[in-house]
């Protein structure tokens, strides 16, 4: 008996990160992760190759790790900042959809959104010469500005012609990537790369080749206003009126209403907020981490950052987390498949599986509730 | 003119049975987003079984298009069944599986078609060649003017969907499980107070859209791009379930808004080369379906209403 009790007590401590509902957020995302690498493991070992290998690889060219060897001007250091280049958009995808989900809305249209906003920015500010100081926050504000009305149109549409946001969202995905196709091809297209041309340096927001201690890096401005919106995201949900309409709009429409909340003026406020933050994503995918559009080509940012938000729990602070770890699988997959000769398709196999254990949660939870009911029972049939 | 019937039809037939599958998984209160990674995996495990049946037995892919047809849907509802036991088993969010299926889809299917072509084939190549399907004519019909194009180059895979739809629309408007199942998605506490398993007519519900799919994303393969790569994912999905919202969840008038796109579709691309412009033009008119849906939308959506119960995870304790 008492043997048995002492084997309770262990597993009670080994699971208590799980039962505890306060660390749940943070253990299930992580158990999640855990229980994907392992299978992606599994199939490593299948195709003859060392799995921690590949591991440590996918880290290295990440720039987590130190590499071997590297070339001219590149270190550990640009590595590790190149990660963070390619994460920007990332962040303020995953925020736009994040902000969506809070007010019940299902944004898939972050891609149109992000692409209407980097064309924008690119003929408006890209193209036009202006200095640095002048065009680096012009960008901002045109994308913010441009993705704002695509989304704040979704939410009017919803609200004002009962049109489903899910299929307003592709549409519009839709006829963003074709219109702007056109332009590019019949006005700005690079005769070379078949992209658009290339924009201003003093436009991008990422700055290119800066060389420091003899390292050639790219500084990713906009990384640092990821940082700095996403705790503003977090502040306006959370401590303010607006974040709290939004939120009660999200949970139940009829309750709002009938507390006197306006979910007309609500749905199209959060839209525009996610639009919005959409369009930081799109021009610092557009003109940050790349410097031109190809045409005929949505990202597909739009639909990794839904997942992305998902294993964040739509909490701006888990997405920086989950967008970083999303961001090392992406990145660091070329040099493992040249390390370690596995295909580098394996990267977004992975990335799939830990969307796929994340996306049961819920079930874990509830699992979870149920042993602790059922624990909870057998202490009172004891006493 | 006749093209712009025949290319319509051969690209919204595909379509219509996609959404038809959408409207059997929606009626039965599981929301889908994943008709586009079903889609494309049917179309994955179709290509693969013809390309390695046409290896091993020393025939051409071109013979064994009903045998990729029959394993596309089989691979299609196969990989349904990841999103009935996320959906059914473990209670996850409806939307957030079928995105992280199309996800998962593409990322599979382009992981194993590199592999596969490079362990069996030791080619280094992304995609499995199909080529195109035969067509054949109807001699007598085809003669009749206008409607003639209806029955001219049609391929044989129309000729299936059309028989599918029509004994898909049979059972699920006019038989004991057809009502169940979309009483499942209206009121499903008065299905299980019926004595009817709700869980058990939700899972099929979605495994019949896995399986309608799969055998769509084929006949995409095998029409519009001729290969298996993983450009089959064009978002073909999404545009199947703008149809079933646009035809209010019935089958009938998803039908017409298939039609509709598939014509907007055809029929831009026809303006633009008898036009004779440039081809940046042709982008401009493929725009067509998707403005004139969202137009469309703004008059008709007002009626529109989603099946009571979408997207709930069923409760029985719950009343």
């Amino acid at each position: 008996m008492s043997k048995n009790k002492m084997k309770k007590s262990l597993s009670y401590r080994l699971f208590w990160p799980i039962r505890n509902e306060k660390w749940q957020q943070i253990t299930i995302p992580v158990a999640s992760i855990l229980i994907s690498f392992i299978a992606a493991a599994i199939v490593i070992l299948l195709l003859g190759k060392n799995p921690l290998q590949a591991f440590y690889n996918l880290f290295q060219g990440a720039g987590i790790f130190p590499k071997s060897s590297y070339a001219g001007y590149k270190s550990i250091l640009t590595d590790f900042l190149s990660l963070l280049n390619a994460m920007t958009p990332l962040v303020f995808a995953s925020l736009a959809v994040a902000v969506a989900l809070r007010a019940g809305l299902f944004n898939i249209g972050v891609s149109g959104q992000m692409l209407v906003s980097g064309f924008l920015a690119t003929i408006i500010v890209g193209y036009s010469g202006l200095d640095a100081i002048i065009a680096k926050p012009l960008v901002l504000l045109v994308g913010i500005v441009a993705g704002g009305l695509m989304g704040g149109l979704v939410g009017w549409l919803k609200y004002r012609f009962n049109i489903h946001e899910v299929v307003s969202t592709i549409m519009l995905n839709y006829i963003a990537q074709y219109v702007i196709s056109f332009f590019i091809q019949m006005y700005y297209i690079d005769p070379i790369s078949r992209q658009s041309k290339y924009i201003s340096e003093a436009a991008r927001l990422t700055l290119v080749n800066v060389e420091i201690a003899n390292l050639k890096m790219n500084i990713p401005l906009g990384f640092i206003l990821a940082i700095i919106i996403a705790i503003f995201i977090k502040f306006l949900m959370d401590k303010t009126v607006v974040g709290f309409e939004i939120k009660a709009v999200g949970s139940n429409r009829n309750a709002a209403k009938y507390t006197g909340i306006n979910v007309g003026r609500n749905t199209v406020l959060a839209m525009i907020i996610s639009g919005g933050l959409a369009g930081l994503a799109g021009v610092t995918y557009y003109l940050g981490y790349f410097s031109s559009i190809q045409p005929k080509v949505l990202s597909s940012i739009g639909f990794d950052s839904i997942a992305v938000a998902l294993l964040g729990n739509s909490h701006p602070i888990g997405i920086i987390f989950s967008s970083f770890l999303v961001s090392i699988i992406d990145q660091g997959s070329t040099y493992m498949s040249s390390q370690a000769g596995i295909r580098q398709e394996i990267a977004s196999v992975i990335i799939g599986l830990i969307l796929l254990f994340s996306a049961c949660g819920e079930y874990f939870k509830h699992k979870v509730s149920r042993l602790k009911d059922k624990e909870v029972d057998r202490k009172d049939s004891e006493s | 003119m006749d093209t712009v019937i025949i290319d319509g039809l051969s690209f919204a037939l595909p379509l219509f049975i996609m959404a038809i599958g959408g409207i059997y998984s929606e009626k039965s209160g599981i929301t889908n987003l994943a008709l586009e990674g079903f889609q494309g995996f049917g179309a994955f495990v179709g290509a693969l079984s013809a390309v390695l049946i046409a290896n091993a037995f020393g025939t051409d892919v071109q013979n064994l298009f009903y045998v990729s047809l029959l394993f596309s849907m089989i691979g299609g509802m196969s990989f349904s069944i990841i999103h009935a036991v996320l959906c059914i088993k473990f209670k996850a969010n409806q939307v957030i599986s079928g995105v992280v299926i199309n996800i998962l889809a593409l990322a599979l299917t382009a992981f194993l078609t590199t592999q596969i072509n490079a362990l069996v084939f030791g080619a280094a190549s992304d995609k499995f060649q199909l080529g195109v399907s035969e067509r054949f004519t109807i001699e007598g019909l085809a003669n009749i003017p206008v409607i003639g194009a209806v029955f001219t180059n049609v391929y044989p895979f129309q000729v299936i969907i059309i028989v599918i739809a029509i004994f898909a629309w049979y059972l699920l408007y006019k038989t004991k499980f057809g009502m169940r199942l979309r009483a499942s998605g209206e009121n499903p506490h008065s299905v299980d107070a019926a004595g009817v398993n709700v869980l058990k007519v939700r899972f099929s519900a979605v495994l019949i859209s896995g399986l309608l799919s799969g055998l769509a994303g084929m006949c995409f393969a095998y029409s519009i791009s001729a290969n298996f790569s993983s450009n089959i994912y064009m978002g073909y999905g999404f545009l199947a379930i703008a149809a079933l919202i646009f035809g209010n969840w019935r089958i009938l008038p998803t039908l017409a808004a298939c039609l509709l796109f598939g014509f907007a579709k055809s029929g831009g691309t026809f303006i633009a080369q008898s036009m004779a412009l440039p081809s940046s033009f042709t982008d401009l008119f493929m725009v067509l379906p998707y403005v004139l849906t969202l137009l469309l939308l703004i008059f008709f959506s007002k009626s529109n209403r989603a099946p009571r119960a979408l997207g709930e995870v069923y409760d029985k304790g719950k009343r």
